[in-house]
């Protein structure tokens, strides 16, 4: 059977998705980056090669996503690098054909896409900060000793959330401790951290946008119901949370893959033997300027696969992707 | 004597007047390098903390060039077109650099402001002609001179040319190459001559743009009558002359040129794009069919990521939605 690989590695998790011709998920993983995202790489091919043994799959083209898709890229060979956004929005229309909203949080950025007639007509992500994240998510359950797989139940408890502040991660923990040391009760902590949350994200990221139905949410946060909630309350709309809402960027990484293979008759794939490869990172400080750009070279067997990083084209003559 | 002009803010629009002005004078002009890292390190370290990007890259480009020349230009640029102003932080930046930046040269700050006639621009290049001679014909000539330059520099950005591209020609008098933009889909990319010509400040972003297939049009390639009548829709236009021009290019672009999409690049913090901004993207709306539009934010961090995929992303939208892709 033919079938297509997606990879999304983010800065929070790495996900790894195996489609067939017809874009069913036949495969699906969600790992923790952790910092490594060649090892995550690795790891999640390895895997993904253990699900697919003797089931007659052949890989046929394969496609990467997420703020690491240049060195995931790289690594599997890539047939097509794409950004987060596109990935995503040819994800949710693909199990959602009709969608006109995508919400996406993810580890470390959030966005909104607006689709009308399946295209893409407007989107946004959070800038500079990444309050109303993952990550700070992650970082509120971990001090308040709660698993952050049961955050979200916690704040469904809740009977009248308090009010935080939103719009910071800093003051929102400030405003916590003080809400906590009131004596409030953690659930009404935790739905006014959601509520807050939410309000954050329409206000920045979703501002002046026209969110119609039906709305999709999706990204790792998707799994807490208290944000679910809190946008479904926010909105007064019924919101979507596909199946597969973990690896949506990686569905749409491999859909795009199928797309381009489909055109140019051929992979780059470099098949799972990658796995096993010793992947080799190095950087160093170009001197060549006052402006240092530090340039990453991406090895294996002391041969140089790419590199990046510099603002000129000095350091650039390999093939260059991204 | 050497006269030194910051490579930022006004360069971009006054340089090819100055330049021939000075060498008519006889005065040797010493230019910071283009924008770089440690340049803008020097500019945050030294200006007043909620400044913006530009105005921080300023004080560098001054520290780079305070030891090496007799004199600094920093002109008060009051008007450049005789009805608006520019920004507050342009009105005083003399004095912010004076009292942020120590052990100056002389600085140069004679004030322009067109307001005061037509004419203001030669009794602004002879009062800093003044400074170095006493010979008023010299001053004369050497205003005539920058004058014809200055005059062919702005039908060279017409052409389509960027200010670098620009005073390559004029330096050596060649013609500017035929240059005919390749890809298939328009972008205007509308911000200040200082923020999207400064391939430092906008990590590359009208190359990266190119590399896309896009072809890219800026404010400085709309004709000055296409300015005046845009001038004229608004009921009320901003006080600020850059930012006017940003709204009318958007304006001139949208309603004139069919242009596939809008790009406003704005520097973080920048108080006059807060309105500009909001304009643009109203203007872009109310269009028929809608036009996309995209802000870019720049700021100190130098994440080109961020920028990459934002523009990457919008780029595939406008390509997706007219079935190229």
């Amino acid at each position: 059977m033919q079938a297509y690989l997606g990879v999304d590695v983010g800065s929070v998790s790495t996900n790894l998705v195996v489609i067939d011709d017809d874009g069913n998920v036949l495969v699906d993983l969600y790992l923790r980056t952790q910092g490594q995202p060649i090892q995550a790489v690795q790891e999640g091919m390895k895997q993904v090669e253990e699900a697919i043994k003797g089931k007659k799959i052949e890989i046929c083209g394969v496609g990467t996503t997420g703020s690491a898709r240049t060195l995931s890229g790289v690594i599997v060979g890539a047939d097509t690098v794409k950004n987060e956004i596109t990935a995503h929005a040819v994800a949710a229309s693909h199990l959602v054909p009709d969608v006109q909203t995508v919400l996406e949080i993810g580890g470390q950025d959030s966005k909104i896409i607006i689709l009308r007639d399946g295209i893409v007509v407007d989107f946004a992500m959070n800038t500079v900060c990444a309050a109303g994240t993952g990550s700070f998510l992650d970082h509120q359950a971990a001090r308040l000793n709660i698993p952050i797989e049961d955050f979200g139940g916690l704040a469904l408890q809740s009977e009248a959330s308090v009010r935080i502040a939103g719009r910071c991660s800093v003051f929102a923990e400030s405003d916590m401790i003080h809400k906590q040391q009131m004596g409030h009760p953690t659930p009404d902590i935790i739905a006014g951290l959601c509520d807050a949350l939410v309000r954050n994200y329409l206000n920045n990221v979703g501002k002046g946008k026209e969110i119609l139905a039906p709305v999709v949410f999706q990204g790792g946060v998707a799994a807490n119901v208290g944000i679910r909630a809190a946008f479904e309350k926010a909105l007064g709309l019924k919101i979507i949370v596909p199946d597969y809402f973990k690896v949506m960027g990686a569905i749409g990484a491999a859909l795009l893959a199928k797309a381009t293979v489909k055109e140019k008759g051929e992979t780059n794939f470099r098949g799972f033997v990658v796995s096993d490869l010793e992947y080799q990172a190095s950087s160093f400080e170009c001197q060549g300027c006052p402006n240092l750009c530090e340039i990453v070279n991406i090895s294996v067997d002391d041969k140089v696969l790419a590199r990046w990083g510099g603002r000129c084209g000095k350091w650039d003559t390999l093939s260059k992707t991204g | 004597m050497r006269v030194g002009i910051p490579r930022t803010l006004s360069f971009f629009t006054l340089y090819p007047l100055l330049k021939p002005f000075f060498d008519g004078l006889g005065v040797e002009v010493v230019v910071s390098p283009a924008s770089n890292k440690a340049l803008l390190d020097e500019g945050v370290k030294d200006t007043v903390n909620d400044a913006c990007v530009p105005i921080k890259l300023f004080h560098g480009h001054v520290v780079a060039l305070k030891d090496k020349v007799d004199v600094l230009f920093m002109p008060r640029i009051i008007s450049l077109d005789g009805k608006n102003t520019l920004c507050p932080k342009f009105l005083g930046l003399p004095d912010m650099v004076k009292y942020s930046v120590s052990n100056l040269p002389e600085i140069i700050e004679t004030r322009l402001d067109m307001k005061k006639g037509k004419m203001e621009i030669y009794r602004f290049l002879y009062r800093v002609g003044k400074r170095f001679t006493d010979n008023k014909v010299k001053i004369l000539r050497a205003i005539w001179h920058a004058r014809y330059k200055f005059s062919r520099y702005r039908k060279l950005l017409l052409k389509g040319l960027t200010p670098e591209e620009a005073f390559t020609c004029l330096h050596t008098g060649q013609e500017p190459p035929h240059k005919e933009q390749s890809g298939q889909i328009k972008l205007a990319v509308l911000g200040y001559p200082y923020t999207i010509y400064d391939d430092y400040i906008s990590v590359g972003l009208l190359d990266m743009l190119r590399e896309q297939g896009v072809r890219v049009y800026t404010a400085e390639m709309v004709p000055e009558e296409a300015m005046k009548r845009m001038s004229k829709k608004l009921p009320k236009n901003l006080f600020w002359y850059y930012s006017n021009r940003v709204v009318w290019g958007s304006q001139y672009y949208i309603n004139e040129q069919n242009i596939d999409g809008i790009i406003h690049v704005t520097a973080f913090s920048c108080g006059p794009d807060s309105m500009t901004n909001k304009l643009v993207e109203l203007e872009a709306k109310q269009h028929q069919p809608k036009i996309p539009f995209l802000t870019i934010t720049v700021d100190e961090h130098t994440g080109e990521a961020g920028v990459a995929t934002r523009v990457e992303a919008f780029v595939d939208l406008i390509k997706r939605k007219k079935g190229i892709i």
